[in-house]
């Protein structure tokens, strides 16, 4: 931060009076507000309104003079100016058309391209207005209906297609801001976001699946019922399918972008009894081939 | 954002008085019915402005007066600027 009275372009031992002064000359050619298309204004005004702060200040000047307190503090936090909404599309009641009236009345080209522009304005299209909209992991799959509450209390159906990805947006026509005269009004912009699910994950198309499956059914093979997000099926489990067996449900998977859908792939995972099994334990403790048997030949130890 | 009175007050650190004063003078210019004005962001700036004027450069009323009725035709213009370049922009050349 720099010296405050150089800021001001005064001596240290300028009056009250001369503070005011240079600091009120200064600030009659940087204020924002009297210099609406100068966008470097705001941070030259900042500088020298944050050293009159404290200079301006009988008391803050005497803790400054005495090194009691720097000129840091003196940082003025960002703030909004006239001049951030006095020249905006919004219409506010301060508008003032009489600066160029005149123009708007002649009969050439110019003329025209002002009365053009007023059309314009008078036939805005409304704003676009963008929405979050979470939905659950199946419904994103299969598709589904939502109903948003708007902020002004009304609502909007959506109808999520089935196999819609994260952050995916979909565009409602004419569902946003109204627009002026003829303008129409804007869409609705909808951003969806996909709520993680504990057991089911998507890869491109295809959807993943971890399965549990019993002892019993590892060994033997069997029919099970398969979760998957558009209802459940029947997966034939072969014999001998060990854990990390990927089985393929074709056409399970999320709608394709052309046409057709990809499939469930579901990883099996054998899970011994829950509490021990005197049964279990005798049969494995009689099972010979069980002994020789070396799952762990591949890994390096 | 839309701002009832007691909102806009208490934003703009501005008393009762004043404001009546400056919507007398027009330097303010609520909306919605006397009973139920209801203003927004931009008085907000403009009573800061307002302020930066009075207080900080040491405008007087008259002064100030004359500023604002200047500064809001030069944002008039300034407006039409804006559509006129999107007039030119979209428009087919030649």
């Amino acid at each position: 931060m720099k010296d405050p009275y150089e800021v001001l372009g005064v001596a240290r031992t300028a009056s009250a009076e001369d503070l005011q002064k240079a600091y009120r000359k200064l600030a009659k050619k940087l204020h924002p507000d009297l210099n609406p298309g100068d966008a470097e204004a705001e941070e030259k005004f900042k500088e020298i309104a944050g050293a009159y702060d404290v200079v301006g200040d009988a008391e803050k000047r005497k803790r400054f003079d005495n090194g009691e307190i720097d000129a840091a503090g003196a940082e003025r936090p960002r703030q909004s100016y006239y001049r951030d909404y006095a020249s905006s599309e919004e219409n506010h009641p301060y508008r003032n058309n009489s600066g160029f009236a005149d123009f708007m009345d002649s009969e050439d080209g110019f003329a025209e391209l002002l009365r053009r522009s007023a059309r314009a304005q008078a036939n805005r299209r409304g704003h676009d207005i963008e929405y979050r909209l979470p939905i659950e992991f199946i419904e994103s799959i299969a598709g589904t209906n939502k109903r948003l509450t708007l902020p002004d209390g009304g609502t909007l159906d959506v109808t999520i297609p089935p196999g819609i990805v994260e952050g995916q947006v979909l565009r409602l026509r004419g569902k946003g801001a109204p627009g002026s005269g003829e303008g129409g009004s804007g869409d609705a912009l909808i951003e969806v976001e996909i709520k993680a699910d504990p057991s089911f994950k998507r890869q491109g198309d295809d959807i993943y699946l971890e399965l549990p499956i019993t002892l019993t059914e590892a060994v033997l093979g069997a029919r099970i019922r398969v979760p998957t997000p558009t209802g459940a099926v029947t997966m034939a489990v072969p014999k001998c399918s060990n854990t990390g067996t990927v089985l393929r449900l074709r056409g399970k998977g999320a709608p394709r972008h052309a046409g057709g859908y990809g499939d469930q792939l579901v990883k099996l995972k054998v899970m011994l009894p829950k509490e021990p099994d005197p049964e279990l334990e005798t049969f494995v403790s009689g099972w010979e081939s069980g002994k020789t048997y070396n799952p762990r030949e591949e890994v390096a130890t | 954002m839309k701002l009832n009175k007691q909102e806009f007050l208490s934003l703009a650190a501005l008393g009762h008085e004043t404001l009546t004063a400056w919507i007398e003078e027009e330097w303010l210019i609520p909306r919605g019915s006397v009973d139920e004005m209801s203003f927004s962001e931009i008085d907000v700036a403009r009573v800061r402005l307002i302020r930066d004027l009075k207080i900080g450069l040491g405008v007087n009323d008259e002064g100030i007066g004359v500023i604002l009725n200047l500064l809001d035709q030069l944002h008039g213009m300034r407006r039409k600027l804006i559509d006129l370049r999107e007039v030119v922009r979209t428009a087919p050349s030649g």
